[in-house]
């Protein structure tokens, strides 16, 4: 019988209350998302590769949600590659950056903190015979643009760093890599291009492909408000980019197989109004998450914030709180009905804590015992003094049961 | 699998927690791959395990298999003590995913050191 989690199966424990705060994991639907989609369901049911009307009316829908998706971007809408998702977005930049490149060199830089996505496919180059260095993010969780110039050889094919970070909100200092892969272009170094994986970024901060100066950008629609399922990557005109999915001329030949029209329809909605609120979520976010903050270090002691504090996604907190476990920490607010995620190792079903905490340099007791918090436009500060509380009795109920915090007096 | 009633009804309500002042044994094991931590304190008079507490780092079953384990021993003789098994330790609780079985032997190994 396969796992589940027990709080989405068994509502003996269901909770009054309950409130998402996990928008990094995924976020709800927008109404209005939703509204699109069931138009174009019931309404568009063509095929966009059909000639006849009932085929065009799909191209056209399709077409405009990639006007949408390329304007949330400031990209041309010939540049946007509509995929499954954030995870094979990353997939074929990645592969197809490398495989375009014959004969270029066989050398990757990324971070240490990339999405799974993005270590898995840099792992399995590597397994066929790729260099791959990783950057090292500091205490700060941000990588050095030193450390990018020293890392970068003449066999170098691809750079690819995230533009936020999935688990802190860290922001990297992509506009500032982008220039220097612009500069050792220009001196020659014709394959050489920069990915950037902005899940977490697109709808969260204002995005520019031309100021980041990236060649490809990965996004995801759920992370947006609107359904899973569908996802992007910006290829940047004159990147020379392999096909991952082969065996049908959709999306330019890059990415064979009938579209998702549903789904690109709801991302071109999502993408469109998030552009369109994208200053009112922002200081929502950020009003939220900051009192949220204030809070816990009024009334909570012994926490560790981590990530940079500045440069960092509006809506999202990761804090670490000492002599708990984040797995505990996590049961006792889904108990209460609060939603978070955690870096520790039982959650992941892993043995070891979150590699980007660890990467930040702390201990394994900062790691296991961190949470993210990531809010979203329909929490309210009512929520916020909710989840303090419960936070509030959640970490004194675990920290009780601790022994971490107390010596083992010699019987 | 599911975690149980009993184990959610622990987790929020765990029995038994703390030190004793006046404990006859205390010991603390650690399980070297996760982390997890689990110490044990007993009162035993007569061959009897009059109190039993506990405390627990690490993930839910770890800290449920604590306060399970307390209520199981506490009135035990330690020769009964000593008979119990991971097995009923988890029956107690109601099973665990098998990838948590761990937390079971964990409290049976503190249960083990404690006992002597």
């Amino acid at each position: 019988m396969p796992q589940q989690s027990w709080a989405a199966t068994d509502l003996t424990f269901m909770p009054d209350r309950r409130i998402y705060l996990d928008h990094s994991a995924t976020t709800p639907v927008d109404p209005r998302v939703a509204g699109a989609m069931v138009r174009c369901i019931t309404d568009v049911f063509g095929n966009p590769s059909s000639v006849h009307g009932f085929g065009q009316q799909a191209r056209a829908a399709v077409d405009r949600a990639r006007r949408e998706v390329a304007a949330l971007v400031n990209a041309r809408p010939n540049e946007i590659i509509f995929t499954s998702g954030g995870t094979e977005a990353n997939n074929l930049a990645i592969r197809g950056v490398c495989q375009g490149s014959t004969g270029s060199g066989r050398h990757i830089v990324t971070s240490s903190i990339e999405h799974p996505s993005v270590r898995g496919v840099c792992a399995a180059l590597e397994q066929q015979g790729w260099e791959v260095t990783r950057l090292p993010v500091y205490e700060n969780g941000i990588v050095k643009i030193e450390d990018v110039r020293e890392a970068l050889r003449p066999d170098t094919v691809l750079v690819t760093v995230m533009l936020a970070n999935n688990e802190i909100g860290t922001v990297q200092p992509i506009a500032e890599i982008g220039a220097l892969v612009r500069e050792r272009r220009a001196d020659g170094q014709k394959h050489l291009f920069l990915h950037t994986d902005a899940v977490q970024a697109a709808g969260r901060m204002a995005l520019n492909v031309e100021e980041l100066g990236c060649d490809l950008l990965t996004m995801s629609a759920h992370k947006l408000y609107a359904p899973k399922g569908v996802g992007a990557l910006y290829v940047r005109r004159g990147v020379r980019l392999m096909g991952q999915n082969v065996g049908g001329h959709q999306e330019r030949e890059r990415r064979a197989g009938t579209e998702n029209v549903p789904g690109i329809v709801a991302f071109g909605e999502a993408a469109k109004i998030a552009r369109e609120e994208l200053a009112q979520r922002t200081t929502h976010d950020v009003e939220l998450r900051d009192e949220f903050e204030r809070k816990v270090t009024e009334l909570i002691p012994d926490v560790v914030m981590n990530g940079d504090r500045e440069r960092r996604l509006p809506h999202l907190s990761n804090i670490s709180f000492r002599y708990i476990e984040g797995e505990g920490l996590l049961i006792n607010l889904d108990l209460q009905g609060v939603a978070v995620s955690t870096g520790s190792a039982c959650s992941s079903g892993t043995l070891e804590p979150s590699p980007v905490i660890r990467a930040l340099g702390v201990d394994d007791e900062i790691a296991r015992g961190s949470i993210r918090f990531s809010f979203g436009k329909e929490n309210t500060d009512a929520d916020i003094d909710y989840v303090i509380d419960a936070l509030v009795q959640a970490v004194e109920r675990l920290r009780a049961l601790s022994p971490l915090n107390r010596p083992l007096a010699v019987s | 699998m599911s975690y149980s009633a009993t184990f959610k009804d622990h987790l929020a309500h765990p029995r038994n927690a703390g030190e004793l002042p006046e404990a006859t044994a205390v010991c603390e094991q650690t399980n070297p791959v996760c982390g997890d931590r689990l110490r044990l304190s007993i009162v035993v008079h007569h061959e009897r395990i009059e109190v039993a507490r506990y405390l627990a780092y690490g993930c839910p079953p770890t800290l449920v298999c604590g306060s399970v384990l307390t209520e199981l021993i506490t009135g035990k003789t330690t020769t009964e003590a000593k008979q119990l098994t991971r097995a009923d330790l988890l029956n107690a609780i109601g099973g665990l995913p098998s990838r948590k079985h761990h937390a079971a032997a964990l409290a049976i190994e503190a249960l083990n050191a404690v006992l002597g």
